[in-house]
């Protein structure tokens, strides 16, 4: 639900494991070609490696060394090389910081809202949609409540700049005409949370419904007609049919969710974020940015990234196992 | 779905609940989207009192988009987006296959091992203050490069093709061997053409990324004439920095962009981003909701 790396994730769920390596599965052909010499292997293979080395090498640039550079949370940085070892120092720092746990406070409540209020919308949506008779209204509104997922974050939170507007904003509008006075959505920090809440609906309430969707088509019809046979009207037939068929998908997609607790989305909050609601939706990757980029804190910023990383690479990993024990599926 | 060919009046009802329900979610996903563009044509003298719940435009005028098209930072944001993003989505289609088919191949030495260091990479990701320093340390700061070899290659996108190319029947394979064909030649004359729909779907899912990227161009690029549109949009609208369409010399004045209300000049603004997405979003539908569904399936 939050950001692309979940629309990433959800287009990848399948069963697949990582694939074991060796001589499991040779062409006659291969094996003709093989002997078990070295010399072998290498005319055999090294036309893939050639292939695969921008690849390789671009992975190792790109994330490997920065592993490399996250070294600088351990150390003191200064301004003519070379930084000083201080170990665990910067953690030191940062947990004795107040502002790093109002961070972590906010980035916790923010997640929080968001699996709260965001993750049944989209399974809410899919029971909807499958009960639309007739391909072509379904696909009409299918296209349309699909595009916000494809605009990017600073696109919406333009267009909810505007929408929130306290002068000429349509929600401020309705407000009004109901008697209700100008709200400044965006400064006020009771509702600027909720903004968070309402734009992530607004961007994938539509789009994460295909996934659920997906699940349900897959169901098996003689289901459904063995139940209306026992007289179901349609909201057994969802309780007792739908809804049991798409708890796998529910639980795999809600674990994964929960490893994703610590970000919060940084491309959704950087967008949102303005001089006055600065502290109530300031996150852990907001913070990171902000002492990193502008105050020039580098090392401290990296040790709270890189605590970020660890943490976060517990509850991925934490949640990958979890749902491949309870429902197969994992994150990869 | 299921036969239903006696309705009673209750579930009519129920029936239009749902119906209703949903259209109210289409009205909430497009309100606000065609409001911006009703307020982007309607005419100038008119924008100042165009309520924020109107769809159509008051008056009609091509004004705003004419000035924002022809604006040199627009253009300019224009000209970088489309040359990144086509760079960055060569690079990305190539790269990916190139690797995928690598890391498909069954007998691959070292196979597990690169598998499961890519998927290190999604797991653990050390943050943007090292990534920061890893641009500055090779002298890519400041460059277009920095943002287009960013996720130049994704992990993701690298799974979901190397199990395409899984799938692809040995047979076909052995034969083109047969008749002599190299593993490069196998690659680009059979594989690669067997996978043009796979391709067509990874190409696009890029081109999504790419397009809408703004952080990375946001914290590398200082140059304002390098930006791409996405960091000229959120200059302008998100920060409220007027003075980057609008030009410190139009600001106090009665001419041209100044007198135009800056509202509407914020609206086209995000609608000229969103046009090449809109463009292409018939596509978008047909693969990715394909590729979602079956991948949701296969499960």
């Amino acid at each position: 639900m939050a950001g692309q790396e979940e629309q990433q994730l959800a287009t990848v769920i399948s069963d697949g494991n990582v694939p074991a390596g060796g001589a499991d599965a040779l062409s006659a052909n291969e094996l003709l070609a093989s002997g078990n010499t070295l010399g072998a292997k290498v005319r055999q293979w090294w036309p893939y490696y050639a292939m695969m080395a921008p690849g390789l090498i671009f992975f190792f640039i790109w994330h490997y060394v920065p592993i490399w550079e996250a070294k600088m949370a351990f150390e003191q940085v200064r301004i003519i090389p070379p930084n000083i070892w201080v170990g665990l120092k910067n953690f030191g720092v940062l947990f004795s910081s107040p502002v790093f746990y109002q961070v972590l406070f906010n980035t916790l409540i923010i997640s929080g809202m968001k699996i709260l209020f965001v993750f049944p919308i989209p399974i809410i949506v899919a029971l909807l949609l499958n009960e639309v008779r007739g391909g072509k209204l379904r696909g009409v509104i299918q296209s349309a409540i699909y595009l916000p997922h494809f605009l990017s974050w600073v696109v919406i939170a333009g267009v909810f700049i505007a929408l929130l507007s306290p002068t000429d904003g349509g929600v401020n509008q309705i407000g009004q005409a109901l008697g209700f006075g100008p709200v400044n959505y965006m400064t006020n920090t009771g509702t600027i949370r909720w903004v968070l809440v309402i734009s992530e609906i607004w961007r994938s309430a539509g789009w994460d419904s295909l996934l659920y969707l997906a699940a349900i088509f897959a169901i098996d019809q003689q289901l459904y007609e063995a139940a209306e046979m026992d007289g179901a009207n349609r909201w057994q037939k969802i309780l007792h049919v739908t809804i049991p068929g798409i708890v796998p998908t529910i639980a795999t997609l809600f674990i994964l969710n929960m490893g994703m607790f610590l970000s919060a989305d940084l491309n959704q909050v950087i967008n949102f974020q303005n001089d006055v609601n600065a502290r109530s939706i300031d996150i852990i990757d907001t913070y990171v940015y902000r002492i990193g980029l502008t105050t020039g804190e580098y090392a401290l910023a990296t040790a709270a990234g890189l605590f970020k990383a660890v943490i976060g690479m517990a509850l991925v990993l934490i949640s990958h196992v979890v749902s491949k024990r309870l429902t197969g599926k994992g994150v990869w | 779905m299921a036969t239903q060919s006696r309705r009673t009046p209750m579930e009519a009802v129920e029936y239009v609940l749902i119906v209703s329900t949903l259209l109210l979610l289409v009205v909430f996903t497009l309100q606000p989207l065609l409001n911006l563009l009703a307020l982007s044509f309607s005419e100038p003298s008119k924008i100042a009192g165009f309520s924020g719940l109107s769809i159509l435009p008051d008056g009609f005028s091509p004004d705003v988009w004419l000035l924002l098209l022809q604006h040199p930072n627009v253009q300019r944001g224009i000209f970088n987006s489309v040359w990144m993003t086509a760079t960055s989505v060569i690079i990305g289609v190539f790269g990916t296959a190139l690797m995928a088919w690598g890391m498909s191949r069954p007998g691959l030495p070292g196979r597990r091992i690169i598998f499961i260091l890519v998927l290190v990479t999604i797991v653990f990701e050390p943050g943007i203050i090292p990534d920061y320093f890893l641009m500055k340390r090779m002298g890519l700061l400041n460059t277009p490069w920095s943002v287009i070899m960013y996720k130049a290659i994704s992990a993701w996108y690298l799974i979901i093709l190397i199990r395409f190319f899984e799938e692809i029947p040995k047979e076909l394979l052995e034969a083109a061997e047969l008749d002599g064909a190299n593993p490069f030649q196998t690659f680009f004359l059979v594989v690669l053409p067997l996978a043009k729909s796979a391709l067509a779907t990874i190409a696009l899912f890029y081109l999504v990324l790419h397009w809408n990227e703004f952080f990375r161009a946001m914290i590398y690029l200082n140059d304002q004439s390098k930006w791409p549109l996405q960091v000229v949009l959120r200059q302008f609208v998100i920060e409220g920095d007027k003075i980057a369409i609008v030009g410190a010399a139009n600001a106090n004045n009665n001419i041209g962009l100044a007198q135009i209300n800056i509202r509407a000049l914020k609206a086209g603004m995000i609608l000229i981003t969103i046009l090449p997405i809109l463009a292409i979003y018939p596509l978008i539908l047909k693969f990715f909701t394909k590729g979602t569904m079956s991948g949701a399936l296969k499960g």
